[in-house]
């Protein structure tokens, strides 16, 4: 008996995607390790999106300023524009942008790259010829999103603040020293710690999806377009929901 | 394989940087909440906190010098404020500086307040209670504000109604209008001008008078300074107080010789008392007077019969002659 409406789909969707995640997290301790792969990974999602990630977040940081600015100046608040943007980039814009486009480039290349590989069955022959396939392609490049969106993280909020200082000083002056003073003197470790924590689970379920989804994939070209579209789609709504939950839990252990 | 090796080169110092700046981050936030470096704690003690809250700053005449570690509740009446302070005003902060919770601006976040004393005091220790001072209330400052602007508004009102009265006064506007007054009072006041110049005067001598008797110059100087002159006024008046005592011994002396006098008389002894209380004499004093009136009477017959006597007729009529002629 073959059960096709959609909420069946989606909860098989689900149960899968949780049994994917379970066999990464009781694999990737256990040797063997793929560490060269690791980092070849790591330079690719890591390195190579640094600087699609750097423009938009200067963007962001610049943009948001100058949208904010006319508001502040009616409320004669002026002077708060460098603490209210970096509370915004540090705790919530950077990481959440950063991770979205992070999906938007990763997930759909990593989608598409096991998809291909899937189609051509060229993870078969990996397993025929000896070498873990899960552990060489699903192990190293899950590690590899997961650790790299925090630093890729950090460094754009960087580049964000540096774009709302410059994004201050269109209609104002203000000395970098003070910009930074007041940028730190607002923030604290509750502001920081919670959003850096997030961000190894917004690359977890980046990788995730996109291995999944690759992994997975149906057979034909099409299969491939499917899972690089779904991977972004699915991983883009799982960063939201995933950051609701960061905001709940940081709420009630009192970190807010 | 050099292709690989620059490639995790690159790799490399993305993560480092990455980390990097993740420290720089932590550290600077670290730094401003006064987690690292030397620190040391101070307490203070409020009723009231004010809604302060960890990590809020604490400021010593305006300088950021510490946060706020911890606010514990100690009873029902009584909070504590944990501070880190930096070590850098350890010899600078004393233990009699007050403690204030205040708002960074009008709507800005609490902060605690410490202001320095201008008494000797020693410096302040490691977990010291710094005394504090009750901060302003918002609430009460707005209250009183409103009990106030009434107060003042009822003011303005008796102050119109007062200068509504002035003005429709007729009596006050001619007054003010009289140019000949203020001439009038131009002249009252060089007059008293010249009272208050007379008025100086007096007073200065008065004040060289007394000058004088306080060196003893002058009458009463001499009565207040001359000791001789009080010692010859103490005599004068021992003297009379001797005089005196000799009067009452006079008086008592008088009195008993009236006594006695009282006594003779009464008791029948002497002339007096025979005049004054022997009836017999009495009689006998009117016989006797009887006595001479008729004897006088017998007399100024022979003295009538010596008239017409011829022997002496002559002499009687001559002394008539005599009288006629006055």
């Amino acid at each position: 008996m073959k059960n096709t409406s959609s909420i069946n789909i989606f909860l098989k969707e689900v149960g899968e995607t949780s049994g994917f995640g379970w066999r990464f997290l009781t694999q990737w301790f256990r040797p063997r390790y793929e560490i060269k792969e690791f980092i070849k990974q790591c330079y690719i999602i890591g390195y190579k999106s640094l600087p699609l990630i750097g423009l938009t977040g200067f963007i962001m940081g610049l943009v948001l300023t100058m949208q904010l600015r006319p508001t502040m100046v009616d409320y004669g608040v002026e002077s708060q524009i460098p603490a209210i943007v970096g509370i915004a980039i540090i705790r919530e814009i950077g990481p959440v942008i950063t991770a979205l486009i992070f999906a938007g480039k990763i997930g759909s290349s990593i989608g598409a790259e096991l998809g291909s590989m899937k189609v051509t069955e060229q993870i078969d022959a990996m397993e025929v010829s000896g070498t873990n396939p899960f552990k060489y392609l699903v192990v190293s490049r899950i590690l590899a999103t997961t650790f790299m969106l925090p630093v890729l993280v950090i460094l754009s909020d960087t580049i964000s603040l540096y774009g709302a200082y410059l994004g201050v000083n269109i209609r104002n002056v203000t000395s970098f020293q003070l910009f930074w003073i007041q940028v730190f003197d607002s923030l604290s470790f509750n502001d920081v710690l919670p959003a850096f924590i997030k961000t190894y689970f917004f690359g977890f379920a980046v990788g995730l999806i996109g291995c999944y989804k690759g992994y997975n994939s149906n057979k034909g070209t099409e299969g491939v377009g499917k899972s690089a579209n779904s991977s972004v789609v699915v991983s883009s709504v799982l960063i939201f929901i995933i950051d609701l939950l960061a905001v709940q839990i940081t709420d009630l252990l009192g970190f807010n | 394989m050099k292709n690989i090796f620059f490639k995790n080169v690159k790799l490399g110092v993305f993560v480092l940087s990455g980390l990097l700046l993740l420290i720089l981050l932590l550290y600077m936030i670290g730094r401003n909440r006064n987690m690292f470096g030397s620190n040391f704690n101070l307490r203070a003690r409020f009723e009231n906190v004010q809604g302060l809250k960890a990590g809020n700053n604490v400021r010593f005449s305006g300088i950021d010098i510490g946060t706020v570690k911890e606010v514990k509740i100690i009873n029902d009446t009584l909070m504590e404020v944990e501070m880190i302070i930096d070590k850098k005003v350890k010899n600078i902060l004393k233990k009699n500086a007050i403690v204030s919770i205040t708002t960074d601006g009008l709507v800005g976040n609490k902060i605690v307040n410490i202001t320095a004393v201008k008494s000797p005091s020693l410096y302040a220790e490691e977990n010291d209670i710094l005394p504090s001072k009750k901060s302003i209330d918002t609430d009460v400052m707005l209250r009183t504000l409103s009990k106030t602007n009434n107060d003042i508004a009822e003011i303005a009102n008796n102050l119109k109604l007062t200068i509504n009265k002035l003005n429709s006064s007729e009596g006050l506007w001619t007054l003010l209008n009289d140019k000949t007054i203020s001439k009038n009072i131009d002249n009252a006041l060089a007059e008293v001008n010249s009272a208050s110049n007379n008025i100086n005067n007096i007073s200065r001598d008065i004040r060289t008078i007394t000058k004088d008797i306080k060196k003893g110059k002058g009458t009463i100087g001499k009565l207040i300074r001359d000791t001789l002159l009080s010692k010859t006024i103490e005599e004068a008046v021992n003297n009379i107080k001797n005089a005196g005592v000799n009067i009452l011994k006079l008086s008592s002396d008088l009195d008993n010789t009236v006594l006695n006098i009282d006594t003779i008389i009464n008791n029948g002894e002497g002339t007096v008392h025979a005049l004054m209380k022997d009836s017999g004499i009495v009689i006998k004093i009117n016989k006797s007077l009887d006595n001479i009136q008729e004897g006088s009477k017998g007399f100024s017959d022979n003295m009538n019969a010596l008239k017409h006597n011829i022997l002496f007729r002559g002499y009687f009529r001559k002394l008539e002659k005599s009288r006629q002629k006055q």
